[in-house]
């Protein structure tokens, strides 16, 4: 099918889908369907990255994006496990919350503040908090999109809609870590250095604004004033001056004597 | 009768020819490429500096990029006015020459927003699933820049927006919520900064979008939005 055709059948067959879409949005103004996290540095790191789930039922599709995290771990890619926590204040934690005094708010001494893992947000397989420390299902990287639907559970859904979910991503470059943080474990995974495991962006999933947030960009333009417009008339332009040539041409040719 | 083609009258008559030829086609020409619309474009200095999560006072006056409070809950108190839901029916902006009524839009099964029908008239539209214009959050109209058939569309000025440009939108309970420019930006379509746009605000806010950039040819789409952002000021009856 031709895009011109895509086009014209475009409107109706949205406003069909529209009005689809429309009913779990109006379903009562308490039940969001669309949530958002602004994703803050934690412990000294300087990324950044944002987060938005759109619910379906209890099925959450999430984009996120992130940048400027550690980018490499053993001279591999620095895997950055990353959840849902949840049932916590429903906040990210500040430098307060480091008990120990490390400089570093490890993943329990952040747990009053966002609570534990309602979901994993694994590449793929088991998105439940079983998964939280498998290495292989995290993204990796200093930069990273990552864009999947998981099934939520009661207890997610509960805190996402009452404002209480928290997205954390973890892993941290460890050359930002105190001498002595450097040489700690995980408390989670003792086989692994506390900077692996620990939070370097939190961000709390609120509410969006908008009750339907789109996935991106908007074909507003169908190009007819981009580039050289009126081609045709350009060329008969062109062609009326080779003309105007050829009749000189021919004049020259016609001798001065008849 | 057999006209003579030779000698000097076959040369005046060529010499009248050519001088004739190339008349019309430098008439023809210059129609041509007076003819040539190019769209407008935000500055360079614009695209490219808008980060979701940067700090905004939510004043009128203040410069700089749009703020996202999307890690603060939604309840906080919005900074500047902020009006009641009403549908929007009308946007005028006379710094463009824009002045349409709007239709309104929904989403595309693809999940990507609706746009306007294209057709000779081309009308703006304010996406529905986000907050009516004077609301507080981001209000989202949409309008072709342009269309394959029909030219020039009603955002095709989008691009000469510049800050302190007045945006007024009428309301289907007889207000006119009145916005002022922040800013405005272009991105590419492959790398939409989709928080920065759609994103939560803390106050009244609005983004008109429509296309811009390289035209792709194989794709028959332009490669980059172009953003205008801009905050609710006043509102006055219609």
């Amino acid at each position: 099918m031709n895009k011109k055709a895509v086009l014209l059948l475009a409107p109706p067959l949205a406003l069909g889908a529209a009005v689809l879409l429309a009913m779990p949005g109006q379903a009562g103004a308490a039940t969001a369907s669309s949530y958002q996290a602004t994703l803050k540095a934690l412990n000294h790191s300087t990324g950044s990255g944002n987060v938005s789930l759109q619910l379906n039922g209890n099925k959450a599709t999430i984009v996120e994006n992130v940048t400027g995290i550690a980018a490499t771990f053993g001279g591999k890619p620095y895997p950055h496990v990353q959840h849902i926590h949840i049932g916590g204040a429903g906040m990210c934690p500040t430098a307060s919350a480091d008990k120990n005094g490390d400089g570093v708010v490890s993943t329990t001494e952040g747990g009053p503040a966002y609570g534990p893992i309602g979901a994993t947000l694994s590449t793929s397989g088991d998105s439940s908090p079983k998964a939280a420390t498998v290495l292989t299902v995290a993204p990796s990287g200093a930069s990273f999109s990552y864009s999947r639907t998981i099934t939520l559970d009661s207890k997610t859904m509960a805190s996402l809609t009452s404002g209480k979910a928290v997205v954390v991503v973890h892993g941290l470059d460890p050359a930002t870590l105190s001498k002595k943080a450097q040489g700690e474990k995980s408390e989670l995974v003792p086989s692994l250095p506390l900077a692996a495991t620990s939070p370097v962006l939190c961000g709390t999933l609120v509410a969006s604004q908008m009750s339907q947030v789109p996935g991106g960009a908007a074909a507003t333009g169908g190009g007819s004033t981009s580039g050289i417009e009126d081609e045709a008339l350009l060329l008969a332009g062109g062609g009326l001056l080779l003309a105007a040539g050829g009749a000189l041409v021919a004049r020259r040719r016609v001798s001065r004597q008849s | 009768m057999r006209v003579k083609y030779d000698g000097h009258r076959g040369r005046a008559l060529l010499a009248a020819v050519a001088a004739m030829l190339a008349a019309l086609g430098v008439t023809v020409l210059v129609i041509a490429s007076r003819a040539q619309r190019q769209a407008p474009q935000p500055p360079p200095s614009a695209a490219g500096t808008y980060a979701a999560g940067s700090l905004h006072a939510g004043t009128p006056s203040s410069s700089g990029p749009p703020s996202t409070s999307g890690g603060q809950p939604s309840a906080a108190r919005p900074s500047g006015p902020v009006l009641a839901k009403s549908m929007p029916t009308h946007l005028s902006i006379p710094a463009i020459g824009v002045d349409s009524d709007l239709v309104q839009l929904g989403l595309n099964p693809d999940h990507s927003v609706q746009v306007p029908s294209l057709g000779a008239e081309s009308k703006a539209g304010w996406y529905r699933y986000s907050p009516t214009p004077g609301q507080v959050g981001p209000s989202i109209l949409l309008g072709h820049i342009d269309s394959a058939r029909y030219g020039p569309g009603v955002f095709f000025k989008l691009g000469a927006l510049r800050k302190g440009d007045t945006v007024s939108v009428r309301r289907a309970d007889s207000t006119v919520a009145v916005f002022r420019v922040d800013a405005v930006a272009e991105y590419p379509k492959d790398h939409f900064p989709t928080l920065t746009v759609y994103g939560n605000t803390d106050h009244a806010a609005l983004r008109l979008i429509t296309c811009g950039g390289k035209f792709n040819l194989s794709s028959h789409n332009y490669e980059d939005n172009i953003v205008a952002f801009a905050s609710l000021v006043s509102a006055h009856a219609a």
